[in-house]
């Protein structure tokens, strides 16, 4: 049991001081991730609120793993609802939990801090880095990605997928 | 469907962005979860977008030390009065949700909440929770494809399944008490609260809307969470913590941030009795 798993278990006796520490640890990411979507600060707060009180309410959700992964999944889909009640955006799906062999533990996503995964996502060139950002932070889909950047469907697939390739590539030498 | 086909693996990456449509996205998780290759490549795209969220993490410049402070506030007030409440082993919430689930396979309860809820629901509201039920349907088969692959791998899933038909049920449980105001109702059903607020405006600018809650005993309101409404002017909230005590909900007008104790007229104060 790692340290998040602790602090995770201690959460779920309701132990507001291992709250906290969850908190400090993960407010940037849950803000960043809500202002990035969003685009207002006032929603980004609403979400980031909802969020941690979500953690709180409900931190059997939690079921191991990388917390700071699990925490940015849950960010991401409650401000994909929030665009989707803003617009009737075709409903994209949310992305499910198939089992990761080798995946990036705790400790080496701990090492991935937000500029060092930031630098690697601006080093992707443009036309795989935009519709990667446009899918995931967006909440497009990729008929709206091809339609909003005048592309071919099959084009933008591509791209999304030797972006995603490229990204991983960049991000394990980052960790190396 | 389960032979290995090239051709998927791009759409496979657009899955992990989450960007394929619904249905394609169902079809696609039910070939991954038959086909090694295909799930190996998708557990390689998922590492690369789980470190993706990690671009966003906002930096000290990109958020206000004092709203930064006044956002963490406001998050640990509720916390800790929670905390405060629970008994020491915090069994009660968990029990609850336990037994919940213990009582009847996941599912069930999912797709019946789901019946119910566009039966039931008033036409203001009804928008809202069709697309509420809508997703609870994706979710359903999101997890129906991830069962098979692995048990464990679920769990998270299913208990945030489990909570969204919860709070839906809620709304709707013939042995919830509802308590109408002027603009919607607040309904006090299996220990929770629920606030649902139709045409309400947008807050002024630098304002955001507060709930208010009034334990019993207590002389002052304590601060609850804040919110907005949607762009339809529609807010449904649940407030945090258990509801047992509470004998009265107010929602007011407040800086952002907002406040300790109310700083303007209430759009309402209900009694929950």
């Amino acid at each position: 049991m790692d340290d998040a798993d602790r602090l995770m278990e201690r959460v779920r006796q309701r132990d507001a001081a291992a709250f906290e520490v969850i908190y400090d640890r993960y407010w940037r990411l849950v803000y960043g991730i809500a202002f990035k979507m969003l685009g207002d600060a006032n929603s980004a707060e609403d979400l980031t609120q909802a969020v941690f009180l979500k953690v709180w309410s409900a931190p059997q959700a939690f079921s191991g793993g990388n917390c700071a992964a699990w925490i940015a999944r849950v960010t991401r889909n409650r401000a994909l609802d929030v665009l989707r009640s803003r617009a009737s955006h075709p409903e994209g799906a949310m992305a499910i939990d198939v089992p990761v062999e080798g995946a990036l533990d705790e400790a080496v996503f701990a090492r991935l801090d937000g500029l060092r995964v930031r630098s690697a996502l601006e080093s992707l060139p443009p036309e795989q880095r935009q519709p990667i950002e446009l899918g995931f932070f967006g909440g497009l889909t990729h008929d709206e990605i091809a339609r909003q950047s005048a592309l071919p469907l099959g084009t933008v697939k591509t791209r999304i997928r030797a972006g995603l390739k490229r990204l991983r590539t960049s991000l394990e030498a980052s960790t190396v | 469907m389960n032979g290995h086909d090239e051709s998927r693996l791009d759409s496979i990456a657009v899955l992990a962005i989450g960007a394929l449509p619904a249905a394609e996205a169902r079809e696609l998780e039910a070939h991954i979860a038959s086909c090694s290759i295909c799930q190996a490549e998708y557990a390689e795209f998922r590492e690369a977008v789980d470190a993706l969220a990690l671009s966003a993490e906002a930096t000290p410049e990109e958020f206000g030390g004092a709203r930064c402070d006044l956002l963490k506030e406001r998050v640990m007030n509720v916390v800790r009065t929670d905390a405060a409440r629970a008994n020491p082993a915090g069994e009660a919430n968990v029990v609850s949700l336990e037994a919940r689930r213990a009582r009847t396979p996941w599912w069930i309860p999912a797709i019946a909440a789901a019946a119910v809820v566009i039966a039931a629901v008033s036409t203001w509201n009804a928008a809202v929770l069709r697309t509420r039920t809508d997703d609870l349907g994706h979710q359903v088969a999101l997890l129906q494809a991830q069962v098979n692959t692995q048990e464990s791998s679920a769990n998270e899933a299913r208990a945030q399944l489990a909570l969204e038909q919860s709070h839906l049920a809620d709304l709707v449980a013939p042995d919830a008490a509802r308590f109408p105001i002027s603009s919607g109702v607040v309904v006090r059903g299996d220990g929770r609260i629920v606030v649902a607020l139709r045409r309400l405006p947008p807050p002024p600018s630098g304002k955001t809307y507060q709930a208010w809650i009034l334990h019993r005993g207590a002389k002052a309101m304590t601060p609850s969470i804040t919110f907005s409404p949607d762009p339809s002017g529609l807010a449904l909230i649940e407030l945090p913590g258990s509801a047992a005590g509470i004998t009265t909900i107010a929602v007011s007008v407040e800086p952002i941030g907002g406040s300790k104790a109310p700083t303007s007229k209430p759009l309402f104060v209900r009694s929950l009795s």
